[in-house]
């Protein structure tokens, strides 16, 4: 065989080329940051801005749902952070939270990010240590936004009043 | 270091041609929205059954050999690096049709027409590599000129009023079914450049991957030499070869 270094250079290109074509294809990136931001999720190193992220958690903690939710897109931009992403699906819930009513699109919105959430940590169940936080899993945050949405005759229960906010 | 130009030429069908094509793949389904996102459209199952009826032109028009390029008598790993060239072949077809072909409405249906009437009728006629080649040209040329500059003229955003009546009357004939997507002038630029890519691909395919190019391109001189020449050039070659 002549040039087996050159055949095994030609294939070893084309494979990683075909897999960043299909992987653009996959992904769909909308811009060349959006395919920056992805190459690095994929190499492992994205991080998250934890400056942002802080403020983000300062917000929430005052109550500013909607303001830390958006700090918190800011320091993921790549949704690629697991408990970003929480975090991001519990300002969801309290926002959503009523003691008379649960808002079903902020409690949808807030599912999606929770499951982003999971998504990212197919090791184990998302734990988040803080003790704001009544609900520390994702998988318990999940469950109490799907009961939120769900309609039963629980709903018309005067003593629902009374549920604290988690 | 010895310049080799079989090592070149080797180096060019084995390294740069599967990564021309692969780009064609990547550039063929990317278009450029108004606001100037990107949007990459995977083929259409159209583009998937015309690239298969190309490869079967391919092989008929003898731009390929298959028997040259997969068999026994090459190791794994050149069987490998051919099999990954002639995939990427196929992608970069389907891509460089999706590149031309309007994304929706009753105009992608005529277009698809258009092209598998085209291919299915160079099934049964002769061909030889350099006519396919452009005759496939011509083809893919016609279709960029219609879909990227006649069309995207006609619904272009923000156009003279004269150009604005002339869509909505087009738009009118065909009782709303055109469908054409505005995308930004840059989607243009990139199938021009996806399609430049694709023929200069087409180009340096060699109907056997071990063919030298200047080998042919003599052969093909002397074929067209008047039989008292050929023969004098024949008689010419044996004398060098006794000399030597």
């Amino acid at each position: 065989m002549r040039y087996p270094l050159l055949h095994a250079t030609g294939i070893a290109l084309t494979l990683s080329y075909g897999a960043f074509v299909v992987w653009v294809y996959a992904t769909q990136p909308r811009t060349f940051q959006d395919v920056a931001q992805g190459a690095r999720v994929a190499a492992g190193a994205y991080k998250v801005d934890a400056g942002r992220f802080d403020t983000a958690l300062s917000l929430f903690h005052r109550g500013q749902y909607r303001a830390a939710r958006e700090e918190w897109e800011r320091a993921d931009p790549a949704r690629a952070d697991a408990r970003t992403q929480f975090y991001i699906a519990y300002a969801f819930y309290r926002e959503g939270w009523g003691r008379l009513y649960r808002d079903d699109a902020l409690y949808g919105q807030g599912l999606q990010a929770v499951d982003r959430a999971i998504a990212l940590t197919p090791a184990g169940s998302l734990l988040v240590a803080d003790p704001d936080l009544k609900m520390r899993t994702a998988a318990e945050l999940k469950a109490e936004l799907e009961k939120g949405r769900e309609r039963t005759w629980s709903d018309l229960n005067p003593l629902r009043v009374l549920e604290e906010r988690k | 270091m010895r310049d080799d130009p079989v090592r070149r030429q080797a180096a060019a069908r084995v390294v740069l041609l599967p990564l021309l094509l692969l780009t064609v793949a990547l550039l063929g389904g990317m278009r450029v929205a108004v606001d100037r996102s990107f949007v990459f459209l995977p083929p259409p199952l159209i583009t998937l059954v015309m690239a298969a009826l190309l490869y079967a032109l391919f092989l008929r028009g003898r731009l390929i050999r298959l028997e040259s390029w997969l068999g026994s008598r090459h190791g794994a790993l050149v069987n490998v690096s051919h099999a990954l060239t002639l995939g990427a072949l196929f992608v970069a077809s389907a891509q460089a049709f999706n590149s031309v072909l309007p994304e929706q409405g009753l105009l992608h249906w005529m277009f698809a027409f258009f092209f598998l009437w085209t291919l299915w009728n160079d099934q049964f006629s002769s061909f030889d590599p350099f006519r396919l080649l452009r005759s496939l040209g011509v083809l893919f040329g016609t279709a960029f000129v219609l879909k990227h500059m006649l069309l995207a003229g006609l619904y272009a955003p923000g156009g003279s009023w004269t150009r604005r009546l002339a869509g909505a009357l087009f738009e009118g004939l065909s009782l709303g079914t055109l469908e054409v997507p505005a995308v930004a002038p840059a989607t243009g630029y990139i199938s021009f450049f996806t399609l430049a890519l694709y023929v200069a691909g087409l180009a340096l395919v060699a109907p056997t991957p071990d063919d030298h190019g200047e080998v042919r391109r003599m052969l093909r001189e002397a074929s067209q030499l008047p039989p008292g020449e050929r023969r004098a050039l024949l008689d010419a070659l044996e004398e060098d070869q006794r000399a030597r």
